[in-house]
């Protein structure tokens, strides 16, 4: 356990720990464009050199180790001009289009030079390099050579995350540039996250762009639903409007994010985003909807099965627990999800493609009810009339319900999602819009927090069950979804 | 002296056996190791492909408990602009090559050898092929050689064109199949070198000279030259000298000898003006400055300058110096790997500046910008290729910044040919 | 183009393999072997080696076009590279380079129609002491002035010089 010093300050650091990440143990910041904790240090922007005692030369602070007795200058004059000369150099053959680039305001060229150098250039515009411009590679991401500073990370990120080594540096000196092969589309599930790496406005993210400038975005904390790894992540959004989601670097499960999650925020605001609910094929408003859904139900009665969804909150899930037993009063209810959880691909997408398998587990565990298998034997014999499920749990019985025809109650908050033959459609609020808990394939709680607020008139599942309750049987008096978690125990 | 490294008609493998050749290597073999790595510590030997880093001090640091493979790597990847030696050596000696790897891969437990020679080298890769293929008839390569139990299997590996590779770490990248761009250190090549494992890899010219030292011993080796510059050199004369081409003489030489005795002067009509003495990334000396100098590591570190790979680059006063370094400065903007930010960006924007001087566009102000732009590069990347870039820019407008200024404002070169 | 590599150019592939401990430590000198064949190295060549290396298809292209000997479109039968680095310039290489512009009617880069000389200027080619100096596809030609290139050029035009 080697202890350094660092700007004065005493630090006492595990073998092998690098200057940079022992300077940040102290809170000193020392920039960096090609350094990323989860990939390869390449050590070549120069950007974070700083001074060691005795060495001959500045050091990157991001490949050096700590040593027994170090003393590190991090604000010398010499690495205060190493710093100044380095940006120089990457600026020289910048197009300096911040006002039509896309990162301005996020972007590690801006806030460096304001930070650290703030000095006039003395190239000569008219001898600039120039680079290919904007150019679409790939179904997310847009590419412009000019405004790169060659740093690599997407590069390593795609040789050793993805491992699908789509990118490299074509030539070399300064005519050097990202590139991949001709006609080839850089789609290898993980792509956006190259957008995240990348420090300038080189690689920007075909979704986002120009709409929004990043200064306005709030940022919220929440968990992605896209599976049962439940990646932490944060959405950034601006007057009720989502804009992007970006991932939130946790040890327990994720530094990146998949496309697909990252793109699941489209849904809130699709063209199919359900605000009323349908009866047969025709939209009408909730109450009406849940009059006649709540009339079915009432007539059919112990004929009635609830269906649970490993895409609905523990909250939601407990809910419609509640509703069978309390309300409707059937046996005819199923919490049971099996699967085989664990990461398909060795980076963050499971096998699970439902986020909250686990957390129906702890409402089986609480509530009982039948198994998946019995239900759909159930279905098929004839035992069941109408069928209350989510619409992509529903899915999971497709064949069954499509065979046997009972009458389907649906809870789906876009159109796509309802199956054929559907009855009644009942609208919810996504968890864009309301918190929910969610327990990921690990066995992690994790609540998501809403950025924005649902559709006028669109509830939260909870309480349109609520609501349901008093039209199909015994009112549940739900005040909150934490009232419905009554005999939920976590573990 | 006898010449050391540079015989005549010792090619074939006959002659050079005729005249003594893998005695030395038989030699090595009845010795241990670390006695053949003493005998070369002892003869101060020094790398002499640019750096000048103590040789046996080098073989010394592959770790004796190593696991796993080892490799000696022959760097014959001669690119730096004035040196010219190894390919001449490798076309006159190549044999002394081959025992000299031989003997210094048993030194380090290397069952593997390449020699990366530049691809431009084509006829000399060839030639060595042909000199291994020898070797090996012999028994001097290959499976238990001379029937120590040693096995040392060499191959020849050509460059494709790429400065950068002469840069040992380059050398290892381009030698796995890769792009040549130098690794970060540490891990030095003696812990983590080629494939992985422990690599020692050494100039042509070093190694060319490890069967004399083990026949007649380090301190015969030691004994010539000057103090801690020991032994014979290859300096390559190229410029405006009467006779061009390689000289080997011992190191402390004076460069006024090397210039009158072996070159036979200056060429007819022309003048001393300015001297590189190491190859084009060493700092220029003026004429006084070389014909006072010896040619050394330490003379020349003395004098701001180094002895680099004793490429002894000589410039007449018809010569304009803002015009050699133009033509420099677009060698090294070819030829950095674009790795590293001053000198990805650097070189090229030296390049642009002295393209303004040259074409009459610059102004005064442009003079102090070179030099700093030069300075801001020194010792701020992997490799040392944009110190090399650095130094002869900060020489030349240090010591000849009146012919800068001459291009200055408007103006352009009187000189131009 | 559909480009294939040969079964003699696979056995052949596998000898110099054989020299590595990593069978992709031969992608340069592969790519040499199909340069000496085709004259340079297309695209279709390059996905040929990756698959037959098992390498991503962008590290060879990365290495083709980081390394200068690597044709990327066919040359002339003789590749004139004249080298104009400080040695060779000091003994006249800018001129020899204006009088092969002049007399093939090409600028640096630029292949004759006849297909005969393609014109590179190249950088040092380590024979500084026979400067100027040219590269004739493989081979060199050293101490040169006007007379001997002209002289040399014609033995080329008349398919005298070994090429």
């Amino acid at each position: 356990m080697p202890t350094i010093t660092i700007d004065g300050k005493s630090v006492e650091v595990e073998k092998g720990t690098t200057l940079l990440a022992a300077a940040q143990k102290l809170g000193v910041y020392i920039p960096r464009y090609c350094y990323h904790p989860k990939l390869s240090v390449s050590g070549n922007c120069r950007m974070c050199l700083v001074e060691v005692e005795k060495a001959p030369k500045l050091v990157t602070a991001c490949s050096t180790e700590a040593a027994e007795g170090m003393i590190v200058r991090t604000a010398s004059d010499k690495v205060k001009a190493a710093r100044r000369d380095v940006l120089e150099y990457l600026l020289i053959n910048h197009p300096l289009d911040c006002p039509i680039c896309d990162q301005a305001g996020e972007c590690g060229l801006q806030d460096y030079y304001m930070e650290y150098s703030l000095a006039r250039s003395r190239f000569k515009m008219a001898d600039k390099a120039r680079r290919q411009k904007r150019r679409a590679v790939g179904p997310h991401l847009v590419l412009d050579n000019e405004r790169c500073i060659l740093c690599t990370r997407c590069v390593r990120f795609c040789s050793e995350v993805t491992r699908t080594s789509e990118l490299e540096v074509m030539e070399r000196a300064d005519h050097s540039y990202i590139d991949l092969k001709e006609g080839k589309a850089l789609d290898n599930g993980y792509s956006l996250n190259i957008a995240d790496n990348c420090p300038v406005g080189a690689f920007t993210s075909r979704d986002f762009r120009f709409k929004q400038r990043v200064w306005f975005l709030k940022k919220t904390p929440t968990v992605c639903l896209g599976c049962a790894t439940g990646c932490l992540m944060e959405a950034h959004h601006n007057e009720n409007t989502i804009y992007r989601l970006m991932p939130s670097p946790n040890a327990e499960t994720n530094t990146w994010l998949c496309d697909h999650g990252r793109l699941t925020y489209k849904a809130v605001r699709a063209g199919d985003r359900l605000t009323k609910g349908v009866i047969k094929n025709g939209l009408i408003d909730l109450e009406p909807a849940l009059r006649e859904a709540g009339a079915r139900i009432d007539e059919a009665r112990g004929a009635v099965a609830v269906l649970g969804s490993p895409w609905l909150s523990v909250e939601d899930n407990a809910a419609l627990a509640r509703l069978a037993k309390d309300s409707v009063k059937t046996e005819n209810y199923c919490f049971d999800f099996a699967s085989e959880p664990g990461i398909k691909d060795g980076i963050l997408i499971n096998k699970d493609p439902a986020p909250n398998t686990s957390g129906t587990g702890l409402v089986k565990t609480a509530h009982g009810g039948l198994s998946l298998e019995e239900l759909s034997r159930r279905i098929a014999a004839g035992q069941i009339k109408v069928v209350l499920a989510e619409a992509r749990a529903a899915g999971l019985l497709k064949d069954t319900l499509k065979a046997a025809a009972p009458l389907l109650v649906i809870f789906a908050a876009n159109k796509g999602e309802i199956p054929a033959g559907t009855y009644a459609t009942l609208p919810y609020a996504s968890y864009f819009e309301t918190p929910g808990t969610f327990v990921n394939y690990q066995g992690l709680r994790r609540r998501t927090a809403p950025p924005v607020e649902a559709p006028e008139g669109v509830k939260p599942l909870w309480a349109v069950v609520n609501k349901l309750a008093a039209y199909s049987g015994a009112s549940l008096q739900l005040d909150s979804a934490e009232d419905a978690l009554k005999g939920i125990v976590f573990k | 002296m006898e010449n050391i490294l540079f015989k005549d008609n010792v090619a074939e493998i006959e002659a050079y056996f005729a005249g003594g050749g893998y005695k030395p290597l038989k030699k090595a073999l009845g010795l241990k190791p670390a006695d053949v790595i003493d005998e070369v510590k002892r003869s101060n030997l020094r790398g002499r492909g640019g750096a000048g880093f103590p040789a046996g001090l080098k073989w010394s640091f592959i770790s004796k408990d190593a696991e796993g493979p080892r490799y000696l790597v022959c760097n014959a990847d001669e690119g730096e602009p004035g040196t010219f030696k190894d390919r001449e050596l490798i076309r006159k000696n190549p044999h002394a090559l081959i025992e000299g790897m031989a003997i210094a891969a048993y030194a380090i437990g290397a069952g593997h050898g390449y020699i990366y020679i530049r691809g431009e080298f084509a006829a000399e890769a060839e030639l060595l092929e042909k000199a291994i293929a020898a070797a090996r008839a012999k028994g001097f390569i290959g499976k238990n050689i001379l029937g120590s139990g040693f096995n040392f299997e060499l191959f020849t590996h050509r460059g494709a064109g790429a400065y950068i590779c002469g840069e040992e770490t380059a050398l290892l990248e381009s030698l796995e199949g890769f792009k040549g761009q130098p690794r970060l250190k540490p891990p030095f090549p003696a812990i983590k070198g080629l494939f992985g494992c422990p690599t020692v890899i050494n100039n042509v010219e070093t190694l060319a000279a490890v069967p004399a030292i083990i026949e007649k011993g380090g301190d015969w080796y030691a004994a010539i030259g000057n103090g801690k510059s020991a032994g014979t050199k290859l300096f390559c004369v190229s410029g405006a000298v009467s006779k061009p081409g390689v000289y080997e003489l011992p190191l402390g030489v004076t460069f006024r000898e090397l210039l009158e005795k072996s070159c036979g002067g200056m060429k007819a009509g022309k003048r001393l003006k300015a001297v590189l003495p190491g190859g084009s990334s060493t700092p220029a000396l003026t004429a006084e400055e070389a014909l006072a100098v010896k040619l050394d590591y330490e003379s020349l570190a003395a004098a701001g300058s180094m002895l680099g790979s004793g490429a002894v680059i000589v410039i007449d006063d018809s010569q304009c110096m803002v015009k050699l370094l133009q033509v420099l400065s677009r060698f090294y903007h070819h030829e950095s790997c674009g790795q590293c930010t001053p000198c990805r960006e650097g070189c090229g924007w030296i390049e642009k500046i002295l393209n303004r001087f040259e074409e009459g566009r610059a102004g005064r102000n442009d003079i102090d910008t070179l030099y700093s732009v030069a300075e801001g590069m020194m010792g701020r990347t992997i490799c040392p290729l944009a110190d090399a870039m650095a130094m002869p820019v900060m020489s030349f407008v240090k010591k000849f910044r009146a012919e800068f200024e001459a291009h200055a404002d408007g103006k352009t070169c009187a000189k131009a040919p | 183009m559909a480009f294939k590599l040969t079964e003699e150019f696979k056995t052949r592939a596998e000898k110099i393999c054989a020299k590595y401990p990593r069978r992709d430590a031969a992608l340069i000198p592969l790519l040499q072997e199909i340069q000496k064949e085709t004259g340079y190295v297309a695209e279709e060549a390059m996905d040929a080696l990756a698959l037959l290396l098992e390498l991503p298809y962008s590290r060879v292209k990365a290495v083709v076009t980081f390394y200068t000997m690597f044709n990327r479109e066919p040359t002339g039968k003789y590749h004139l590279q004249v080298c104009r680095n400080i040695s060779c310039h000091m003994a006249g290489a800018e001129g020899l380079l204006a009088l092969l512009r002049a007399k093939l009617g090409l600028a640096e880069g630029g292949t004759t129609k006849d297909g005969l000389f393609t014109l590179s200027s190249v950088e040092c080619l380590g024979a500084c002491g026979s400067a100027p100096v040219m590269q004739v596809n493989d081979k060199y030609f050293e101490k040169l002035d006007e007379a001997k290139l002209s002289a040399l050029l014609e033995d080329m035009r008349h398919g005298r010089l070994q090429h």
